[in-house]
């Protein structure tokens, strides 16, 4: 996927990886080392440019809320997505 | 696994079709049932649904109805989209059904841009309505199927809520109005190839466009369709060109990209967002079951209560009620006396209620011991199956599979091989990748027991925890018919009980010892696979489903369907079996198979030598060999316990799951397997005897 359309700086964003859990971010951008075919994947589930979503748990892995759904994120693939303060 | 709706068939194909298709774990299979009244397994996880099933609806039935694996996304990739995919593109397709989440619309319409360019008309079904409303969660169906230009129903599919009114919406179905236009670029690339196919080789369904998409997008079930068709090169060449470019802008991605954007518009003006409840219990169990911490009790928690209901409740109370009160007591000596006074053909006779006899051996064992067994198990398995909790495993059990090259995905397949390896093997095809899905399979066949071998392990745990104070100590002779058969010995009486301390003592540490040995067998070996199976593994994305309370009718039903299907397959073999141990018994052969097989099993495994015959019925079922050993615990050593019991746990899989290796991997890669797991049974065993009696 493409960056947001009003790209924040770089010290605004975080990695996925790195958000506190509770917190409520929208997903910026993907890193390469995602590849097209998990980039899909990811984009299926909807977690797509701008979208608001809620840090459940880092450990073991990657927990999200993304409309009413729970995604479970490997750290692997989580810490290669950038998200930015909702 | 149920079998009353047939598998998708071109003999069917006479009849229009109509399709449910949807999501993943959104109700497809539920809505099925109460569109046709045909039973098909429904489980709260996504991937239940691995091949299409067919059946007649109720309100037409000159009609037929599919139920489809769920999509994640199409273009499909994955085995089980796949499968969806060939369904859209084969059958003649009148009607789609898509069921949609109504928590999670913006996803659902993502579907719905690419359905509704396929030109077939569609309904939808807005399922899970209650669960959308807990959270607060409001979509207005009539500004939705205005937008859509389809009839948008409410339903709440467990309930029966709103099916009445999509039956009679179908026949209001309509192609959807499409929810994009791509941007110029890409639809000038649409168009190109969408006049290439009208021109070339058009469906006799599914509109050009859509097929263009799709074809664009790379779904390898269009390639391959078009591949068939004449005329077809032209459509192809300009398809490689234009999708020969891969990565995050490739055209693909920028398609999805733009179906996603117009999904989430339209989500946007017709859902409407509430306070909803953000703390239920079901929801603090699934935090729970996924907690890094709290998250192994809950584990144990739960299988130490499926030890005790199948493990001590049916291996033990059942069994014992079963095998020893009733068929010991009355079924077996009423059946015996009508035999023997009915026919004054000895051998004949003793072919029916001998000690090789197909009553007295083969069906007593089938029934009195196997089904209580596999019973409680099934009955667990449909519980834990519907509460939600097998996708949780999945998160915590990651870093495991990390290990062997497999991604947490890959638990839902290896724990529903503790139900059945065979049906298992079916449900790799959720996993994204060929090699996944080999390793996957090769560890199942390898290491992972079915329900009835699991039975006999928990049953020996039973006897560690002295629940089980007493078991028949068989004579000789009847050890060896024991272990031929395969079947679960549990002695019938207890003329000869075995010393519980002694019991208590061997299977303690026979437990503990088949419990680190199969894991450590299955995370070595998994490695091992791993570096030698070419491929990279693929990082666990996953959706958790939310934990619901288990319905019992579903749990009965699937329980129900499971042990005919069970029966089915073992009571055949389980007469077979007796049949060859009696025509072994009769022409003198098993002393010569004990004979012959006493270097390996006697002189490298350590145990007896009447475990000869229990690895050659192994190739039969594996869980008979298992229930042979059993059977002999009174003779065997802590040592020979543990040996006998982690040889056979990792001996061949039984004759359904090779059938169903073969058919998914093929005749090659299972004869290898194949080649590959006995050799690592009897070598594991080996090592382990030794290394124990160095230890012990």
């Amino acid at each position: 996927m493409n960056a947001a359309p009003s790209k924040p700086l770089p010290h605004e964003r975080i990695r996925l990886i790195g958000t506190p859990v509770g917190r409520m971010v929208r997903i910026d951008d993907f890193d390469d080392e995602i590849d097209p075919l998990q980039r899909e994947q990811l984009h299926a589930y909807g977690l797509s440019a701008a979208h608001a979503v809620k840090v459940l748990q880092q450990q073991p892995m990657t927990v999200l809320l993304c409309e009413h759904v729970e995604l479970a994120i490997e750290h692997a693939v989580s810490r290669h997505i950038w998200v930015q303060p909702a | 696994m149920d079998c009353a709706a047939s598998p998708s068939s071109a003999t069917a194909a006479v009849l229009r079709t109509l399709a449910l298709v949807g999501h993943p774990n959104v109700g497809k299979s539920v809505l099925f049932h109460r569109l046709t009244g045909t039973y098909v397994t429904v489980s709260n996880y996504p991937g239940t649904t691995v091949e299409v099933s067919r059946a007649t609806p109720r309100f037409d039935r000159e009609a037929s109805l599919l139920d489809t694996p769920g999509v994640l996304a199409l273009p499909s990739r994955s085995d089980d989209e796949r499968a969806t995919m060939r369904a859209l593109l084969h059958e003649d397709m009148r009607t789609l059904i898509q069921v949609g989440d109504a928590k999670n619309l913006r996803r659902t319409l993502n579907l719905t841009a690419l359905l509704a360019e396929l030109g077939v008309p569609m309904v939808m079904a807005l399922n899970m309505t209650d669960e959308a409303k807990a959270r607060g969660v409001t979509v207005d169906s009539s500004a939705l199927a205005a937008a859509l230009g389809v009839p948008v129903v409410a339903t709440v599919a467990t309930g029966g809520e709103g099916v009445a009114a999509l039956t009679d919406a179908l026949a209001r179905a309509a192609v959807p109005a499409p929810l994009l236009r791509y941007d110029p670029v890409l639809e000038r690339d649409i168009a190109r190839v969408e006049q290439l196919i009208l021109a070339q080789c058009p469906h006799p369904r599914l509109a050009a466009r859509g097929l263009a998409i799709l074809a664009i997008g790379r779904d390898p079930e269009v390639e391959a369709w078009l591949a068939a068709q004449a005329n077809s090169e032209t459509v192809r060449a300009a398809l490689a060109e234009l999708t020969a470019p891969i990565g995050r802008d490739s055209l693909p991605a920028r398609l999805a990209r733009e179906r996603g954007g117009a999904a989430e518009a339209l989500a946007r003006t017709v859902t409407q967002q509430a306070a909803g409840k953000d703390r239920t219990l079901s929801m603090l169990l699934g935090r729970i079951a996924v907690h890094r911490l709290w998250g192994w009790p809950m584990l144990l928690g739960v299988l130490y209560l499926v030890y005790l209901f199948v493990g001590d409740f049916g291996a033990s109370t059942l069994v014992g009620l079963l095998e020893e009160d009733f068929f010991g007591e009355v079924l077996n000596p009423a059946v015996t006396e009508f035999v023997t006074s009915h026919i004054s053909t000895p051998w004949l006779a003793d072919l029916i209620v001998g000690e090789y006899g197909l009553w007295t051996m083969g069906m007593t064992y089938a029934l009195a011991l196997i089904l209580p067994i596999v019973t409680t198990f099934f009955l667990a398995f449909g519980v834990l199956e519907d509460s939600g909790y097998f996708s949780r495993l999945s998160v915590i059990a990651n870093r495991m599979f990390a290990a062997i090259g497999l991604n947490g995905r890959a638990v839902l397949p290896m724990v529903l091989g503790l139900g059945c390896v065979t049906m298992a093997t079916l449900t790799t095809r959720i996993l994204h990748t060929p090699r996944e899905r080999l390793i996957t399979i090769y560890l199942m066949a390898l290491a992972i027991p079915c329900s009835a071998q699991l039975g006999v392990v928990l049953g020996l745990g039973c006897v560690t925890m002295a629940t089980l104070t007493t078991r028949i100590l068989h004579t000789p002779r009847e050890r060896l018919i024991t272990i031929y058969l395969m079947a679960l010995a549990i002695p019938c009486s207890a003329q000869l009980g075995v010393v519980l301390g002694l019991l208590g003592g061997i299977s303690f540490g026979a437990t503990l010892i088949w419990v680190l040995a199969i894991v450590g067998v299955l995370l070595f070996t998994g490695w091992l696979a791993s570096k030698v199976v070419p491929g990279r593994r693929v990082p666990l994305v996953t959706e958790l489903p939310p934990m619901r309370m288990p319905v019992l009718g579903n749990v009965l039903k699937k329980t129900g369907g499971r042990l005919k299907w069970y029966l089915i397959e073992v009571i055949p073999l389980f007469l077979i079996g007796t049949l060859i141990m009696f025509g072994l018994d009769r022409s003198g052969a098993l002393p010569w198979i004990i004979e012959a097989g006493e270097p390996l099993v006697v002189g490298w495994l350590g145990l007896p030598p009447e475990a000869s015959a229990a690895f050659v019925m192994g190739f039969l079922r594996r869980d008979f060999g298992a229930s042979g050993l059993f059977a002999l615990q009174s003779e065997l050593s802590m040592i020979q316990a543990v040996v006998g019991m982690v040889t056979i746990t990792l001996f061949v899989p039984c004759i359904a799951s090779l059938m169903m290796i073969i058919k998914e991997q093929g005749m090659k890669v299972a004869a290898l397997m194949l080649a590959m797991i006995i050799p690592t049974a009897f070598l594991i065993g080996g090592l382990l005897n030794h290394g124990l009696r160095l230890i012990f």
